[in-house]
C-alpha cells in the first residue's frame, strides 16, 4: 500500500497522472534512471523481502535512495542538490510517513505527527490540539488518505483553519 | 541509483523530463553565473607563491580535503577516485600542484566537477580553508556569490552533526555489522521532530539488476560509493520499520565551526566518487573522514588500516570524546516485544486474539478492560500489524485491513497511548566488547596436553558476552588456532575457518523467525588410525528455536544440517551426509553463560560413517573485555578440554 498511496499520491502532488499511471500498470520496478525525489515511486523497495533488494542491498548497505539524493550531481542536468523540493515538503512526509500518520492519529500523538504538525507551521503550544482534532476526526482524515496523502494534507490544513478549538488558541495568541 | 552509469531508456523518458523539473531552476542560476572574472595573474603568482613558502600543501587540512593518504613509495595519493575532484591533472598524486591548480581556478568562473560549478563553490571548503590561510583580498580576488552552495547549506539549518548507528542485520550478509550514517541536527529540532533532519551517507551504487557478482565486486571496490541526504525519516522507516534493526543515535559535540566545516566538506564530495569497499573503504570509513574535515586534528582513519567495522567507529569517536547524547530508537519488534512483556497474561492473549481477528474488539469482554488497557492492546496490536505489513508488498496487505479497523478503534478512546520504558534489544553497542579477539588457552586432548592461541578478526559468537550485539547471533569472520601439542616437535594449524555465522531466533506466537547456521573451516580431527588429521568442512543447517522460563531463562533450538568433510583420513578422502543438531543457550548470571549442543550426523555417501558430538562451553566475563571459558568437545573417540583467557580489542 505505502507503494501505491506514493504513486498516487505523487502523481497528484506534481500532476502527471499519465506517465505513472502508465508505468504503474505494468508494475516496474526502478530498472533504468531517475533522480528527482519521484523516484522513490518506483523503487520496488516496499518488497523488501524479496531477494532482489537483499541482493541490492548487500552491497550497498542500504542504498535507499542514493541517488535520488545525491548531492550537487550536477552534470545529470537532473539535481534538486538532494534536498527535497521546500514547497512539498509536507506532502512528501505524508506521502512516505503515511502509515505511521495514521498510528500516530489514532493514539493522538507521536513522532510523526508532531512533525507533520511542524511542517505544517503549528507552534508547539497549539499542537496537543491539533493531536486531539486528529483523533477525533480520525476516520476522516484516513479516508481522505488513502485517495492522496496531500488530499490529507489539504484537509488537516482546511481543519486547522476552521477548528474551533484551534482557530480559539490562535486567536488568543 | 546507477543513473550515471546507465543509458536513458525511451519508456523512462518522460519521468526523466518530469523528474528534472525540480532542478532547473537550480541549474539555470548556475549556467548562467555572469562574465569571466578579470583575472590577476600578479596576485595568483603571488598567492602560490606564499602557499609554496607556508608550506600549505603540507599540511594536515590540505591532506583531509584532498583525502591525501602516504603511499608506499612515501608520496602521497588520494583515496578519490574521480577525476573531476582534482584541479590539476596530477592531482591525485601531487598535493603541491594540486593545490596551486586550485588557487589559480579559483580566479576562473569556469564549471569545474561533476557539479559544474565555479571552483569556489564546487570546493568551497578548500576555498575558505585557503582564503584563511592567505588571507585572499577580495578586491583582487572576487569571491563567487556560490548561491547554490549557500542555499543547500542554510536549508540544514545545522546545529550539531549526529551519528546513527543501525544495528546489524542477520538476515542480510551486508548488514550484518550494521551501518552507520549522520544526521544533521537543525536548529530547534526536539525529539519528536529529529526524523525531519537530513542524513549524510555514503553507499555504494549498485546497478540495478546485479547478479551475483555484486558480492564480489562490492567487496573488492568495482562499485563507485557516492553520498546522498536523505531525510532521516526514510532510514527511519527502512531499518526500524523494515527491517526491525535497532537504531542508536550518538550525537556529536561539535562547534558551529566544525559543523560548517563538515558539510563544506560533504559538499565538496557531491563531486567525488570513491571506489566502495565493504571491508575496508565502506560507510564507517568515509563517514569518519567527514568528521576529521569537521576537526582536523582528530586522526580518526589512520586506526583503520585493514578494515572498519562500523561500531568501530562508534567506539573510537566516543573515546575521542566527541560523543554527548546518545539514545536508541527501538524497532517495530522490540517494540512489540517490549509491549507484550508488559501485558499480563490476559492482555496478553487478547493481543493474539486481535492479531486474528480485530473483529473481537466489539466483545463485551474485550469493552470490559479499562480504557486504558483497551488502548495499551489496540496499539501492541497496532504495532505488530504494522510490522507485519511493512513494505507494502500483497503478501502484507491482509495485515494493514486489519489494522485500520484496530486503529479505527484506538481513535474512539480518549486516553493517552501508555508510556513504557522500551528495552532496546541490541544494547549501546560502544559499550560491548571489542569486535577482535585473542585467546591463550590449555588442556588436555584425550590423554595429551596442548597449548593453544586462537585470535578472531570479527566478531562474535555464541557464547561471547551480547550486550552491545544482537543476541544469540553469531558472526566470525577470519578466526583460527594454533596448537602446540606436548611431546610434538612442532605447534600446528588446530583450527581456521574464514566464516562461521549462527542465528538462533526463539520463535512464539508472534515472531517466526527461522534459526540457520553456516559455517565453513578447517579443523583437526583423529578417526580411525589418522591421529590429528586436517578436515575441511561445509556445514550447513536450519530450524527454530523456542525460548522457556523455566529455569530462568533458556533458549533451545534444534536444526536440520548438511555437512560434507574432506580429509584423508577417509576413503575416497571424502564424506557428505546430514543429521541435526538440538541445543541450548542460557545467561546463568549477567557475566556468565552456557551453551550446550547434541548432534547426530551420518554420512552416506563417501566414507561411510556415522558421528556423535557433544559440546558443553561456559564462558565467565571479568571485564568487559576479558572473559575466561570451558568448552568441552566431543566426538567418537575423541575428548577435548580447553580452557581459555579471551581479551577483547
Amino acid at each position: 500500500m505505502i507503494k501505491r498511496v506514493l504513486v498516487i499520491s505523487l502523481a497528484l502532488l506534481f500532476g502527471l497522472q499519465a506517465g505513472f499511471a502508465l508505468a504503474a500498470a505494468t508494475g516496474n520496478p526502478d530498472t533504468g534512471p531517475g533522480c528527482g525525489l519521484g523516484k522513490l515511486a518506483w523503487q520496488n523497495y516496499p518488497h523488501q523481502k524479496t531477494i532482489g533488494v537483499q541482493v541490492l542491498e548487500a552491497t550497498t548497505n542500504g542504498t535507499f535512495g542514493s541517488g535520488t539524493f545525491g548531492i550537487s550531481s550536477g552534470t545529470s542536468g537532473c539535481t534538486n542538490d538532494g534536498q527535497v523540493w521546500a514547497s512539498e515538503k509536507t506532502n512528501v512526509f505524508a506521502a512516505i510517513n503515511f502509515d505511521n500518520l495514521a498510528q500516530d492519529m489514532a493514539q493522538g500523538r507521536g513522532e510523526h505527527l508532531s512533525s507533520l504538525a511542524t511542517l505544517m507551521g503549528i507552534p508547539a503550544e497549539q499542537q496537543p490540539a491539533f493531536f486531539a482534532m486528529t483523533q477525533e476526526r480520525y476516520a476522516f482524515f484516513v479516508q481522505a488518505g488513502e485517495s492522496s496523502p496531500s488530499a490529507m494534507v489539504k484537509a488537516l490544513n482546511d481543519a486547522v483553519a476552521t477548528q474551533p478549538k484551534l482557530a480559539k488558541i490562535s486567536l488568543n495568541k | 541509483m546507477g543513473f550515471r552509469s546507465h543509458g536513458l531508456e525511451p519508456r523512462n523518458s518522460l519521468r526523466f523530463i518530469f523528474f528534472c523539473c525540480f532542478a532547473a531552476v537550480l541549474q539555470l542560476s548556475t549556467v548562467s553565473a555572469g562574465t569571466p572574472a578579470p583575472t590577476d595573474p600578479s596576485y595568483l603568482r603571488e598567492l602560490i607563491e606564499r602557499a609554496r613558502a607556508a608550506h600549505l600543501a603540507d599540511e594536515r587540512e590540505w591532506h583531509v580535503l584532498l583525502h591525501y593518504n602516504r603511499n608506499l613509495f612515501g608520496g602521497f595519493t588520494s583515496m578519490q577516485d574521480d577525476p573531476g575532484f582534482f584541479m590539476a591533472p596530477e592531482g591525485k598524486t601531487n598535493p603541491q600542484a594540486e593545490l596551486a591548480a586550485t588557487l589559480t581556478k579559483f580566479f576562473s568562473d569556469e564549471l569545474v566537477g561533476r557539479s559544474k560549478q565555479p571552483a569556489q563553490c564546487a570546493f568551497v571548503a578548500r576555498y575558505h580553508w585557503l582564503k584563511d590561510k592567505l588571507q585572499f583580498d577580495d578586491r583582487r580576488l572576487p569571491p563567487q556569490p556560490c548561491e547554490r552552495f549557500w542555499r543547500w547549506f542554510n536549508e540544514f539549518n545545522a546545529e550539531t552533526i549526529s551519528v546513527i548507528f543501525p544495528t546489524g542485520f542477520m538476515n542480510n550478509p551486508a548488514s550484518m555489522f550494521g551501518h552507520t550514517f549522520l544526521r544533521i541536527d537543525a536548529k530547534g529540532q526536539t525529539p519528536q521532530t529529529r526524523i525531519l533532519a537530513y542524513t549524510i551517507n555514503y553507499a555504494a551504487e549498485v546497478p540495478p539488476n546485479a547478479g551475483p557478482e555484486y558480492a564480489f565486486k562490492g567487496v573488492f571496490g568495482f562499485y563507485p560509493g557516492q553520498f546522498s541526504t536523505i531525510p532521516y525519516y526514510l532510514k527511519v522507516q527502512e531499518y526500524r520499520d523494515i527491517e526491525n534493526r535497532d537504531i542508536w543515535e550518538y550525537r556529536l559535540d561539535l562547534t558551529e565551526q566544525q559543523v560548517r566545516r563538515l558539510l563544506m566538506h560533504t559538499w565538496e564530495l557531491g563531486n567525488a566518487y570513491f571506489d566502495y569497499f565493504f571491508f575496508d573503504e565502506n560507510c564507517s570509513f568515509h563517514i569518519l573522514s567527514l568528521i576529521e574535515a569537521a576537526e582536523p586534528s582528530i586522526h580518526l582513519l589512520d586506526r583503520f588500516p585493514f578494515y572498519t567495522i562500523p561500531v568501530d567507529t562508534v567506539r573510537l569517536l566516543a573515546e575521542s570524546g566527541l560523543v554527548g547524547e546518545v539514545v536508541s530508537r527501538p524497532s517495530r519488534s522490540t517494540l512489540v516485544r517490549r509491549k507484550r512483556e508488559a501485558m499480563n497474561d490476559e492482555e496478553r492473549a487478547w493481543l493474539n486474539r486481535l492479531i486474528r481477528d480485530p473483529a473481537a474488539l466489539r466483545t463485551e469482554r474485550f469493552r470490559s478492560f479499562s480504557v486504558d488497557q483497551q488502548a495499551f492492546i489496540l496499539e501492541t496490536t497496532s504495532d505488530y500489524l504494522l510490522m507485519r505489513g511493512s513494505g507494502g508488498g500483497a503478501e502484507g496487505e491482509p495485515f494493514r485491513e486489519k489494522n485500520k479497523s484496530i486503529l479505527a478503534a484506538r481513535s474512539q478512546l480518549k486516553v493517552p497511548p501508555r508510556e513504557i520504558p522500551i528495552e532496546p534489544y541490541v544494547k549501546q553497542p560502544d559499550l560491548g566488547h571489542g569486535t577482535s579477539r585473542i585467546g591463550f588457552g590449555a588442556g588436555w586432548r584425550n590423554d595429551r596436553a596442548f597449548e593453544e592461541i586462537n585470535v578472531r578478526a570479527a566478531y562474535q559468537d555464541l557464547l561471547d558476552p551480547d550486550y552491545g550485539y544482537t543476541p544469540n547471533a553469531q558472526i566470525e569472520v577470519m578466526s583460527f588456532a594454533v596448537r602446540h601439542y606436548y611431546n610434538e616437535s612442532q605447534a600446528r594449524l588446530e583450527r581456521f575457518s574464514p566464516l562461521n555465522m549462527t542465528s538462533i531466533s526463539p520463535i512464539d506466537s508472534l515472531f517466526q523467525a527461522p534459526s540457520w547456521t553456516l559455517n565453513l573451516g578447517m579443523n583437526t580431527i583423529n578417526y580411525g588410525s589418522c591421529q590429528l588429521c586436517t578436515n575441511g568442512y561445509f556445514n550447513g543447517g536450519v530450524g527454530g528455536a523456542v525460548e522457556s522460563t523455566l529455569l530462568g531463562r533458556q533458549i533451545f533450538y534444534a536444526m536440520a544440517e548438511v555437512e560434507a568433510d574432506a580429509s584423508k583420513a577417509y576413503e575416497d578422502n571424502y564424506r557428505i551426509g546430514g543429521g541435526g543438531t538440538f541445543g541450548m543457550l542460557t545467561n546463568l548470571t549477567e557475566r556468565w553463560k552456557l551453551v550446550a549442543s547434541g548432534t547426530y550426523l551420518r554420512f552416506p555417501l563417501g566414507e561411510k560413517s556415522d558421528d556423535f558430538r557433544w559440546f558443553v562451553g561456559q564462558r565467565f566475563s571479568l571485564t568487559t573485555n576479558l572473559a575466561f571459558r570451558i568448552e568441552y568437545n566431543h566426538r567418537s573417540h575423541d575428548n577435548d578440554v580447553l580452557a581459555t583467557l579471551h581479551l577483547y580489542f
